[in-house]
């Protein structure tokens, strides 16, 4: 049973005295979570909370094994809340009295269901094997024939004789469906002598409740429920009844799967059966008993079900491989995008409508759409490098046209270069448009245009070796001249605990700066760091894109571009490039900070704090792995997986600054106050914090979102937030900042704190 | 200790949207609960079925579907015919052939159908249109101004055009609109605003929060149905009370399931029992989620989810 860290943390002692050997009481609570020390290590937890603990951490809902098969252990009733855990399963039925033929004819055409979307296997998973009659050696004749298609069982039986002589001819991935409010107590001791789970019913909830109390007062909780009832309609009501009264009002009697039968509610009725199926698998079936499973059934209910128990926060993928299209063989072009599931549905769908074929090649981009994974650095060219070596499509595919997508149109370079001998020609922006683009045959200009600058390009290509940074700097840095530009860096003191703003608005997604760092033209990045500096900005964040090319000598001039003009303001250095990083700090003066290195997560980018601690700089601690943490529980695993990781390397704990990530309120508004908790959370055990705070507001009105950053950095900053990534020029936000500075007693207050403000004395 | 229920009727109410006028006008909406919890207070109105009449209808070529419609010839004659169809509650009139894209029949040709229509049927009309907004906002106003009085509703306005669609189809014409925004619930809670902004009347407003067909990111649908019911009821939110209406034969007949033929699914078995099926399941989802009316097209489909509402009503 998985005991909540946080919920351990709660009863602890909270003194962080570190005698149990760990840093803090948190990091303590969440290894005894995760079963790696026993809490008796702590000599402070009274045995009044160690008593609790069991008692409270005892989850709404309890998970059943049965086989490979995972039933319940849901938190939530809606799938927004949080994420559905336990996907639905189907069964088909068979019965003692519906003749030998057709058993056979059933189990055969169930067979036929199986296949693959998305990843996932689509089958029967049990097989429900209903007893009508009283000889045991009939109703174990049945069970043979079903547990033969080696699906577990469900085994539908009221009679203590017959359910004994069913499971000793079958094994253990069953489910004895027999206790009702009359044989509880035998069936009861043939379910557990078995081992099996044992599926309960009764003919309405408060004797289904009484059952179950019965039940596990002999020590059984190794139980499902059978909320099948005469009609749908009171069948719905059980379901719903029993699942809400679990993890509503937080009774554990009820905190069990369900098995909801729709082949009795719809007897004969396929069709009533699907429509039954498909509410059932939104509103709390665990185990949904079907007549049959026909194709015209289950690929609709497996598709509902895949959505249904999709995770919110971790976007449905599809697998990463050449799809062909509309007859394409090895001379059709070649079609780029990523592995979203919804990406790829629309695109497929549109190409299929073209009629041309072509090879569709979905590179891995963590299920993100494409412009989310090319700004996370998910999808690029290294990444589509890696997936055409991955899928060997060199040797696969003989055309050479590559289309990507017109969203990453800047993309063709790079590809262009990691993928000699392709031609690369930029796609439509939006899928719409590729029916036309294809049937005309757009891409075939382009293909063309490709080869002949390719052609062209590897007439003049000489092989270059790789530069040392000195070598870089010294040949490839161009000299740095000082501007006036009217404004001072004042400086900063690392030890004083004023809240640290980090100006974001040096960044390669703005298209000025992006065209100013391609071309070395400091103006455009000098103006933007007066202006940020003059707001009143700590350090600036320099993002300088992928860089995959010319990462080191780009960051090596951005950093003393920006250093030498501005008394060495301190600087955070953005971009998945760890070289460029790297060369940034080589060139780096700390006279008025460490380095920030911009940024770590618990995922593929952990290795960016081995980076920050060997380059004694401050780092930028992402609390995710793959897509945003589910709650706070898992921002607390990855902020303590890292913090394990920067202390082993001698970091100091202070020099990982941990970003909960700020959610966009626009789509993620329920999730706000868990951010808000998580920075609570570090704060409570000494740690740094920081992040896009502006990212709340993403998509909201021009002039609204200062009001909103306004409001919850000030929120964040009761909450502990140390720093934020901000757009210092946002005058309200700043404001703000300072003045919770003044209440939280980080600054002296005079009433010329807002600085030299004649227009407000 | 014994197991007491608890039911959780609500403080908040979906509002209450006739269409149609006679002894076949319908109310949709009315219930202070979330969808078939009758244990927990009466739905108020049961959820009802519109028949989607097509004017590429005569291409549909499902064989139980053809034969429904055998003989007809105008859509005046579609919805003669789809007014019979068992569980039918209201037609859809979908002219899909305006696209300018597509065949680009004409507003005039449109409305002139329309109007055969109504002066042929006394169901509840429904419009839907062609997808393309400057298309689209002509054809609604003329038509809402060709059916004045019969109290229609129009699919839809959205943030692109609610401005002219809400004004024309709403306010000058007297007809119910619909407010279309794609499995964003603030989305579409700002367009209820602006159009009641535009001093349409709440109860004037029927919502489309977005469709896809089951399997097809159907997870966003059923999570946006979820939280405007739960806005709408748990917290009062008037902006988000209003009924929503699910077209569903519209996108569940164009995927791969319904539509892949037999000879390249050999598999599968029968291809119109495959669209059914879509079609059945893609709508309980939607009703089981908060839709108060969903939009049809095969008589099966509709004869079976009209029994699954009558069963859990």
């Amino acid at each position: 049973m998985a005991l909540k860290g946080l919920d351990i943390f709660k009863l602890s002692p909270k003194k962080n005295c570190k005698e149990c050997g760990s840093p803090t009481c948190m990091a303590f609570c969440m290894k005894v979570a995760q079963g790696a020390v026993s809490i008796d290590k702590c000599p402070y937890f009274s045995d009044d909370a160690k008593a609790m603990l069991s008692e409270q951490t005892a989850p709404p809902m309890k998970t059943i094994t049965v086989g490979d098969h995972k039933l319940g252990g849901e938190t939530v009733l809606f799938r927004h809340e949080k994420t559905l855990v336990s996907k639905n399963l189907y069964a088909v039925c068979v019965c003692t009295d519906c003749g030998e033929e057709k058993v056979d004819q059933k189990l055969a055409d169930m067979a036929k269901v199986d296949y693959e979307r998305i990843g996932e296997r689509m089958y029967v998973e049990f097989i429900y094997v209903a007893n009508k009659q009283t000889d045991p050696a009939v109703y174990a004749n049945l069970v043979k024939k079903a547990a033969a298609t080696g699906r577990s069982l469900i085994l539908s039986c009221w009679d203590v004789e017959c359910a004994k002589a069913a499971l000793a001819v079958c094994g253990k991935d069953v489910i004895l469906d027999g206790a009702t409010p009359d044989n509880w107590e035998t069936m009861n001791e043939v379910a557990t002598q078995a081992g099996v789970t044992l599926g309960v019913w009764a003919p309405n909830l408060e004797a289904l409740y009484d059952t179950v109390k019965k039940l596990e007062g002999k020590g059984n909780k190794n139980l499902v429920l059978d909320v099948t009832a005469d009609t749908a309609k009171e069948t719905l009501k059980n379901a719903v009844l029993v699942r809400r009264t679990a993890l509503k009002d937080g009774d554990r009697s009820f905190g069990y799967p369900s098995i909801v039968n729709v082949a009795k509610l719809a007897k004969g009725d396929d069709r009533l059966q699907t429509a039954y199926a498909s509410m059932f698998t939104e509103k709390y079936g665990s185990i949904i008993v079907m007549e049959n499973m026909t194709y015209a059934q289950a690929l609709p209910l497996y598709g509902l079900r895949q959505n249904i128990f999709t995770d919110p926060q971790k976007p449905m993928k599809v697998e990463s491989k050449i799809y062909p299209l509309n007859g394409a063989d090895e001379n059709s072009p070649c079609a780029l995008t990523v592995d979203f599931a919804l990406t790829y549905f629309l695109v497929s769908g549109e190409l299929e409508r073209s009629n041309q074929p072509v090879n569709l090649i979905i590179t891995d981009a963590s299920g993100m759409s494409v412009l989310t994974a090319w700004a996370a650095g998910k999808f690029s060219s290294s990444t589509v490098k890696k997936t055409f070596e991955t899928l060997d499509i060199e040797n696969k595919i003989k055309n050479r046209t590559l289309i990507i997508p017109g969203k990453v149109a800047v993309m063709k370079g790079e590809i262009q270069e990691k993928l000699p001998g392709w031609n690369v020609v930029v796609g439509p922006t939006e899928a719409v448009q590729l029916p036309k683009y294809m049937k005309d045959k757009e891409y075939e200009a382009a293909a063309k245009a490709a080869a002949a600058e390719n052609a062209a390009k590897a007439a003049t290509t000489v092989e270059v070796k790789e530069l040392s940074f000195d070598e870089l700097l010294a040949t490839k840095v161009p000299a740095i001249e000082v501007v006036d530009m009217g404004v001072k860096y004042g400086g900063y003191n690392p030890e004083s605990s004023t809240f640290v703003t980090i100006g974001e608005r040096i960044h390669c997604i703005s298209p000025a700066i992006r065209k100013a760092m391609d071309e070395r033209d400091p103006a455009p990045i000098l103006k933007r760091a007066a202006e940020q500096i003059a707001a009143g900005a700590t350090y600036l964040d320099v993002n300088i894109g992928p860089a995959e090319k010319d990462g080191p000598e780009r960051m090596m001039w951005a950093v003393k571009l920006l250093q030498e003009n501005f008394n060495n303001v301190p600087l955070a250095l953005d971009t998945a490039n760890k070289k460029a990083i790297e060369a940034g700090i080589k060139v780096y003066n700390r006279s008025n900070g460490k380095p920030i290195v911009n940024s770590a997560d618990a995922g593929s980018r952990i290795s960016n704090i081995d980076l920050a601690a060997a380059n004694d700089a401050i780092v930028i601690a992402l609390c995710s792995a793959d897509g945003i943490a589910k709650d706070n529980e898992e921002r607390m695993k990855h902020c303590h997986n890292m913090l394990e990781r920067g202390l082993s390397l001698g970091m100091e704990a202070t020099d990982l600054w941990f970003d909960p990530l700020f959610l966009v309120v626009k789509g993620m508004q329920d999730k706000q106050m868990d951010v808000l908790n998580a920075i609570k959370m570090f704060a409570d055990e000494g740690l740094k914090s920081t992040g896009g705070l502006s990212n709340n507001s993403n998509g909201a009105p021009k002039k609204v979102r200062p009001i909103m950053d306004s409001a919850l950095v000030a929120m964040a900053m009761m909450q502990g937030l140390t720093s934020a990534i901000v757009n210092p020029c946002d005058l309200r936000l700043m404001e703000t900042i300072k003045s919770c500075d003044i209440f939280k007693n980080h600054m002296l207050y005079s009433d010329s704190y807002l600085g030299d403000r004649p227009d407000l004395l | 200790m014994a197991f007491v229920p608890k039911t959780q009727p609500y403080n908040g109410r979906i509002n209450a949207v006739t269409l149609g006028t006679g002894d076949k006008a319908i109310v949709i909406g009315g219930q202070n609960v979330l969808p078939f919890y009758t244990f927990d207070a009466p739905v108020e109105n049961a959820p009802k079925i519109g028949i989607e009449v097509s004017d590429l209808a005569a291409s549909w070529d499902a064989p139980a579907l053809k034969a429904f419609y055998e003989g007809c010839t105008t859509m005046a004659d579609y919805a003669k015919r789809a007014e019979t169809m068992p569980g039918a509650d209201f037609l859809v009139l979908h002219f899909e052939s305006a696209d300018p894209n597509g065949a680009n029949r004409s507003v005039a040709d449109c409305v002139a159908d329309a109007k055969a229509v109504a002066d042929a049927v006394s169901m509840p009309i429904v419009i839907m249109g062609c997808k393309n907004i400057e298309k689209d906002g002509e054809l609604f106003s003329k038509i809402a101004e060709a059916l004045q009085g019969k109290n229609i509703l129009v699919l839809s306005a959205r943030s692109e055009d609610y401005k002219t669609v809400g004004a024309s189809v709403a306010l000058a014409y007297g007809q119910k609109v619909g407010a279309e925004t794609a499995d964003d619930i603030n989305l579409a809670k700002q367009l209820n605003i602006m159009l009641k902004g535009l001093t349409v009347a709440p109860e004037s407003i029927v919502m489309n929060i977005g469709t896809a067909a089951v399997g097809y990111g159907f997870e966003y649908v059923a999570s946006t149905l979820d939280r405007v019911r739960l806005a709408a009821l748990a917290q009062s939110d008037a902006d988000l009370q209003m009924p929503i209406i699910a077209p569903v034969s519209t996108d569940t007949w164009g995927v791969k399931e319904s539509s892949a033929s037999e000879e390249d699914e050999p598999a599968w078995g029968s291809r119109e029992e495959r669209a059914i099926g879509m079609e059945v399941s893609t709508a309980a989802a939607n009703l089981t989620g908060g839709a108060d009316a969903v939009i049809m097209r095969h008589p099966a489909a509709v004869a079976t989810i009209k029994k699954f509402i009558t069963e859990l009503v």
